[in-house]
């Protein structure tokens, strides 16, 4: 129906200009603005990891105090378990001299909450993207090779996610790291270890699909190699799958870190929000009902996390349109 | 008594570019017992008349104008829950792609059951009697009742539909495409139940479909739809006989006819309007070679034309002289025949070719002679058959092991081999034409891909110009890949979705060391304009989906003849495109392979198309080629039993040739074993005994015609063994 | 049952004891060829080149890493987990039989509730798909997805146990309530051990539920768009059948097999949810041993998960062509 009117737009528009172009970079990037251009949540999502990015890279200069010292008051007495002042009932204990700082309050052994919660975001950024870029790559290019290659190179890689999958991953990382020193990059290892089998697998189904198209097969009958198949004509079609699954494994990995640090197996030296809540946790912040403490590094994490889905889920609707559809 | 009518009855679809006229005005009636066909192409509107009628329009589907009568009850007007109740006891729709209309996770008898217990009212002992009824009565193995839909081939899931529609016995038997994608014999035996059905039954059907020839075999009457309305409606015979509408006369003369073979099928150029923005004349005025300047300005209207009938033409009262018009090709082909390629061809020879590779000698050799008849010659594709064969199959067989390996043995599934191309011999000239023809399974596709070395021989030596296949590597292999071609049966994924056309036709050059970016471009705009695509220029930076079927197809074919290839493979070229667009590629290809001295092998399910375009056909039968000789005497005096019954199962577009009663059963066995004596003994209807344990001897003619059939060898006058109708040796 | 849905359940299996044993092997690889001597924390300074030897011998460290690996491997052949550091007398079997049931009762009934919500949930957003109510309702679960369990089980706490204090904070029953539990059955019946229960798997079913209501409600929304369920339309089918006959009941495949294969990593994810409730469980039991260097336990709880993890994997596989007809035959695969 609309061809005509195409042709004609053709005729007389300016042809010349772009037909060179459409590289896998571009076609690339294009999906990628798609996705962010048509998905209003997918755009929050990406906003929010820009905000604690930025808040990440300047958090020495953004905390008003450092994150692991224990606060001391003119009197020199420890500032312990100070409530945020705008909780304070007049005429309670507001921790003098140092009001105005406390935005969320201090720990029970007088760290400031508030700039371990800024702090707590460059644990949370570095671990997801690493352990989401790890899990793309590994599970790309595997699913690629037993996708492309087939025979005894798939088998053998998919016997490999068998195990994999066979693997219990929290269990997993917390032997990882009472044989390691205790590090964020544990939560990495470890999910790079593991959680390539779900992109792994989805990458090399992807892959058969694409192998079969007739116009890999014209690619091959007009002499493109092996080489000049995956890359110019497979890899364009399933980088848009490696960034969903990307997406989705930096929210798992900023929830497995969260978790791991809460039982207590990340490095004390390094603040995270897991961390945080082990530490309400441990010094019965529940009983006391310090809110101030308990939710912040929970919203925290929350927020990062959703934003990892939401950017999945735009990726996902601009890949499998089926799912949009109202 | 009136079933269903129609009147003015208008469907629009929202869509984000505004709204789309998909049904504008229709106006029919159904009598009882009536058979109507309406025929349209794809985007005509048919399908959405039919979910407009039983209100299964999708969300962004509405009806804005009109009215539908059923037995004088206004369905729009009716509750939904009443519509609901009409459905199926009244009015009963097989949908298109009936093949996946039946649960999967359910046995096809329960379905049957269930709809009878639910819709119905039976009891659950009555059902089942009934269930086993309507088996039998669409010719269904009645202990075949519970097994589920996978376990079914396609035709018989096609019956198995057909049975759940008359289950509540409806007044109106809606059919959407009911024998499309089957294979020829099946598709025979489905319209044979559905003409025995409206025999036995006197049911009224209404049929939907795009292929002419289906209405002419089960249809008393004809209605032509076009961009949403319809534009002829007559009694089946008169219309086969004197179509009344531009467009009908062009979809007649679109068909091939195995019986009256055209020597060019007219090709319809152009596409239908944009029901956006209708235009506001005729709506068929851009593609019509009769247009007038009245026709671009009044909208015709559909008027009497003769007993009975109706068309919307306004030149309706000098049909009959525009029939004899018509029957002229070159006016439906006015583009290929008026821009001749001779002088392109010449022009461009060895300015586009990169240094140290010769330059195409072909073009050059066709460009003196006169374009004038481009689409007959002696042989179809103008060649000298003598010398070196440009290819040769020698007992080339290729089998797959599936299931097997350490993942098929750790997965438990039991190793099979499947032959599935077994001992096949054939030559071909340079400039030659072969038919590969066979239902599905017979390995015609297989065979397709080791002749462009996609998949390696098991045994046996393809030997193309002196070179062995098996052999090549390397730089040889590479040249290779530029001489032999292969064009897709589906245009939609023959092309990179991701590129751009030009990057598309690019690619073969790049690969075989084009360096300069210059002589590229110009090597793929004059391969563009080859292929009638024109002005090349504007669809170079167009991406697939922009294109229309036929345009996409012409792009591959573009792209399979950028690199000024010698063999060409064409794997179902035209069968997913419209009717009315299928001759033009196929003209093109023909008049291209001519002027390049192009060999090429078709690989088709559709003998009709093969007799058109083919100088030799062969027949393929579970791996093996049964027949093999010149396309017209392969098709005029077919030899096998087999090639007699695909022949015999061809449906004619024209309700006056009946087709021979068939006398072999739908069911290609799986190729999973090798047989001692004649491969198409289990089904064929003259089985001696001999052909049981006995491989049938090749009998070869003088015209080159080749049977492999103990018919025609020392055993011919053996007693025949007989059959039950089933096709069971009794 | 066909012969080829026999031979794909054997070869399953088979595929599942070859993963086992590689699993099982590397976990043997891990906790010998760790930087630091699983003994070293358990071996003290005092102990004489004796007690230090003996003790090797006791856990078979002695011999060479070959043989060390065939007794590992009888010994789990034949259930032998070995004995513990940490807790006094008592062998690994001892102690995980003890955790196994407990962990085994939260992980199903906060499954079973999860599910429940999940596939209904599902339908509901499916059948209500561009509503508000669908938008707001994924979104929703989407942000219970991506709240840390243990955080939403923090806050459950402080409301209900120690704010409200309506339902107890941690454990199965208090000690004088579990002295008087000789088996089981005595467990199961008593009244406290389930309110201990309420929180911990109200936190789990906040999680869980999600998985199987996107699951759902993207199956659902496939289905539909399926000829089938266009076919029973057609056919005059009320629109609660056409959704619930013939669209869930294919929709839900996926689903059983996810809620399958969901109780072997739930079993294995409930470590955090353990901690926060201190519940009796393996997943509580793993992080203490790891904490007390107690690796024979560590060991004995890993592989524990992961033998239950491979077994759900096979079972699911199993129960996969077993509800769906095709599966079985599509080892049948199309050539030509």
């Amino acid at each position: 129906m609309q061809q005509e009117a195409m042709v004609r737009e053709a005729a007389t528009g300016n042809p010349e200009a772009r037909f060179r172009q459409g590289s896998a970079l571009r076609q690339l990037w294009e999906t990628n603005l798609e996705v962010f251009q048509r998905d209003r949540m997918a755009l929050f999502g990406l906003i929010v990891f820009a905000a604690f990015a930025i808040i990440a890279v300047f958090a020495p200069i953004l905390a008003p105090n450092d994150p692991l010292t224990p606060l001391k008051n003119n009197e020199g007495d420890w500032i312990k378990d100070a409530m945020p002042y705008w909780l304070a009932e007049p005429g309670e204990d507001v921790a003098e001299g140092y009001t105005n700082d406390f935005v969320l309050g201090t720990t029970n052994i007088g760290r400031d909450i508030f700039s371990q919660l800024i702090h707590g975001s460059r644990a949370a950024l570095l671990v997801g993207f690493s352990a989401a870029a790890a899990v793309a790559v590994i599970g790309t290019v595997i699913g690629l090779l037993a996708g492309y290659y087939g025979g005894w190179i798939d088998t053998v890689l998919m016997r490999a996610a068998d195990v994999a999958f066979g693997i219990p991953f929290i269990p997993f990382i917390i032997v990882i790291a009472a044989f390691f020193d205790p590090s964020i990059w544990n939560v990495v290892i470890a999910m790079a270890i593991l959680l390539w089998r779900d992109t792994g697998r989805v990458i090399r189904s992807q892959v058969l699909v694409i192998k079969e198209q007739a116009f890999v097969s014209a690619a091959r009958v007009s002499g493109a190699s092996d080489l000049r198949i995956i890359f110019v004509y497979i890899a364009p079609s399933i980088l848009p799958l490696s960034f969903l699954y990307g997406s989705f494994a930096i929210a798992w990995a900023i929830l497995t870190e969260a978790s791991v640090s809460f039982l207590g197996f990340s490095d004390p030296e390094t603040i995270s929000w897991g961390f945080m809540l082990q530490d309400a946790f441990l010094s019965l912040a529940l009983t006391r009902g310090a809110f101030y403490w308990i939710i912040p590094p929970g919203l925290c994490i929350m927020l990062t996390v959703m934003a990892g889905f939401f950017i999945g889920r735009g990726y996902e609707e601009v890949l499998f349109p089926r799912l949009r559809r109202m | 008594m009136t079933i269903l009518s129609l009147r003015d009855l208008k469907v629009e679809y929202a869509t984000q570019d505004g709204s789309v006229q998909a049904v504008d005005g229709v106006s029919f009636d159904i009598e009882e017992s009536q058979q109507l066909g309406l025929i349209g192409e794809s985007g005509c509107g048919k399908t959405t008349l039919l979910k407009a009628i039983v209100q299964v329009l999708p969300r962004n589907g509405q009806i804005s104008a009109g009215k539908i009568m059923f037995k004088g009850m206004d369905l729009l007007q009716l509750p939904a829950a009443d519509m609901r109740q009409l459905r199926w006891r009244e009015i009963a729709t097989i949908p298109q792609a009936s093949m996946d209309s039946l649960n999967p996770v359910q046995r096809v008898g329960s379905q049957l059951m269930k709809l009878l217990t639910i819709r119905g009212g039976y009891d659950k002992r009555a059902a089942r009697r009934r269930a086993v009824d309507l088996f039998d009565l669409v010719g269904l193995d009645t202990d075949r009742l519970m097994h589920y839909p996978h376990e079914f081939s396609g035709g018989m899931k096609q019956r198995a539909v057909i049975a759940m529609a008359l289950a509540l016995e409806p007044s109106l038997l809606i059919a959407d495409e009911p024998v499309t994608a089957l294979d020829v014999i099946v598709q025979h035996q489905i319209l044979e139940v559905l003409r025995e059905l409206e025999q036995e039954l006197n049911l009224t059907v209404m049929l939907i479909t795009h292929d002419i020839s289906v209405v002419a075999q089960v249809c008393d009457s004809v209605a032509v739809m076009y961009a949403g309305r319809i534009v002829e409606q007559a009694a089946a015979k008169p219309f086969f006989a004197s179509p009344a509408h531009p467009y009908s006369l062009g979809l007649q003369q679109a068909f091939p006819n195995l019986a009256r073979p055209r020597d060019v099928l007219v090709s319809i150029e152009g596409y239908p309007p944009d029901l956006r923005e209708p235009p506001a004349g005729c709506r068929f005025a851009e593609r019509c070679p009769f247009v007038q300047s009245a026709c671009h300005d009044v909208d015709p209207r559909l008027e009497l034309v003769g007993e009975d009938r109706v068309a919307a033409c306004l030149r309706s009262n000098e049909m009959n002289e525009l029939r004899i018009r018509a029957e002229d090709p070159t006016l439906w082909q006015n583009v290929e025949v008026a821009r001749g390629f001779a002088d392109q061809a010449e022009a461009s020879v060895g300015r586009g070719d990169p240094p140290g590779r010769p330059s195409d000698a072909s073009p050059d050799a066709t460009a003196g002679q006169p374009p004038a008849d481009p689409y007959r010659s002696p042989s179809k594709s103008g060649i000298e058959v003598d010398g070196e064969p440009l290819l040769e199959m020698r007992n080339v067989s290729k089998r797959f092991k599936i299931g097997g390996g350490l993942a098929g043995l750790l997965r438990g599934d039991k190793e099979q081999t499947v032959y599935a191309v077994n001992n096949i011999s054939f030559s071909l000239q340079r400039g030659e034409s072969l038919g590969l023809a066979g239902e599905s399974g017979c390995g015609k596709s297989t065979t397709g891909k080791l002749l462009v070395k996609l998949i390696d021989a098991s045994d046996g030596d393809i030997i193309f110009d002196g070179t062995d296949l098996a052999a090549m590597s390397g730089d040889e292999l590479l040249g290779f890949r530029e001489r032999v071609q292969l064009m897709f049966q589906n245009p939609f994924e023959a092309l990179n979705p991701r590129f751009t056309l030009y990057r598309s036709l690019t690619e073969p050059l790049i690969i075989h060391g084009w360096k300069n970016e210059d002589t590229r471009l110009q090597r793929v705009v004059e391969t563009l304009d080859r292929v009638n695509l024109r002005p090349a220029e504007t669809f170079l930076d167009k991406y697939p989906h922009q294109l229309s079927g036929g345009q996409l197809q012409r792009v591959v074919l573009a792209r399979a003849l950028v690199l000024h290839p010698d063999f060409l493979v064409a794997d179902e070229p035209v069968s997913m495109l419209d009717v009315s667009v299928r001759a033009g590629i196929l003209n093109t290809t023909r008049r291209l392979a001519r002027e390049l001295g192009l060999a090429t092998v078709y690989i088709s399910h559709d003998l009709s198309l093969l007799q058109y375009t083919c100088d030799r056909i062969a027949i393929m039968y579970l791996g093996e080629i049964v027949e093999i000789g010149p396309s017209d005497a392969v098709i005029n005096n077919p030899q096998h039993p087999y090639t007699q019954a695909l022949i015999a199962a061809v449906p004619a577009p024209d309700p006056t040739l009946e087709n021979p009663p068939l006398r072999i059963q739908e069911g290609v066995p799986r190729p999973t074993e090798l047989f001692v004596g004649c491969p198409f003994a289990q089904r064929c209807p003259d089985v001696m005994e001999v052909c049981h344990n006995t491989r049938p001897p090749q009998a070869t003619n003088d015209n080159g015609h080749m049977a492999q059939c103990h018919l025609y060898g020392e055993h011919r006058n053996s007693p025949k063994l007989k059959r039950d109708p089933i096709g069971e040796p009794a | 049952m066909s012969r080829g849905v026999v031979y794909y359940i054997a070869g399953r299996f088979l595929q599942s004891v070859m993963v086992l044993w590689i699993i099982v092997t590397l976990l043997f690889l891990l906790f010998r060829l760790a930087p630091s001597n699983p003994l070293a924390s358990y071996i003290d300074t005092t102990f004489t080149k004796q007690q230090e030897a003996a003790l090797l011998a006791r856990f078979g460290l002695d011999k060479p890493l070959h043989e060390q690996y065939i007794i590992y491997l009888v010994n789990l052949a034949r259930f032998d987990l070995g004995d513990t550091f940490s807790y006094a007398g008592k062998s690994v079997l001892d102690i995980l039989r003890a955790d196994l049931p407990n962990t085994i009762y939260l992980t199903l009934s906060s499954l079973l509730v999860a599910y429940g919500v999940g596939v209904l949930g599902g339908i509901l957003m499916a059948a209500l798909r561009g509503s508000l109510f669908e938008r707001v309702g994924t979104t929703f679960t989407l942000m219970t997805r991506a709240a840390p369990t243990f955080w939403v089980g923090m806050l459950l706490l402080t409301f209900f146990a120690f704010q409200w204090k309506l339902l107890p904070s941690s454990g199965i029953a208090p000690a004088m309530v579990r002295y008087r539990w000789e088996t089981e059955w005595d467990k199961l019946m008593s009244p406290v051990f389930w309110r201990h229960m309420i929180l911990p798997t109200f936190t789990l079913v906040v999680y869980l539920h999600g998985l199987p209501l996107l699951l759902m409600r993207s199956n659902m929304l496939e289905v539909l768009d399926q000829d089938y369920v266009t076919m029973s339309r057609l056919a005059g089918y009320r629109e609660w059948r056409v959704m619930i006959q013939t669209a869930a009941r294919n929709a839900m495949l996926p689903v059983l097999t996810a809620l399958t294969l969901g109780i072997g990593y739930s079993i294995g994810g409930n470590v955090v949810i353990e901690n926060v409730f201190s519940w009796p469980g393996l997943g509580r039991t793993l992080v203490r041993a790891v904490q007390q260097a107690d690796y024979p336990l560590a060991q004995g709880a890993f592989f524990l998960i992961a033998l239950i993890i491979v077994f759900m994997n096979f079972i699911a596989d199993i129960l996969y062509s077993l509800l769906d007809p095709r599966v079985g035959a599509s080892a049948q695969a199309q050539v030509s």
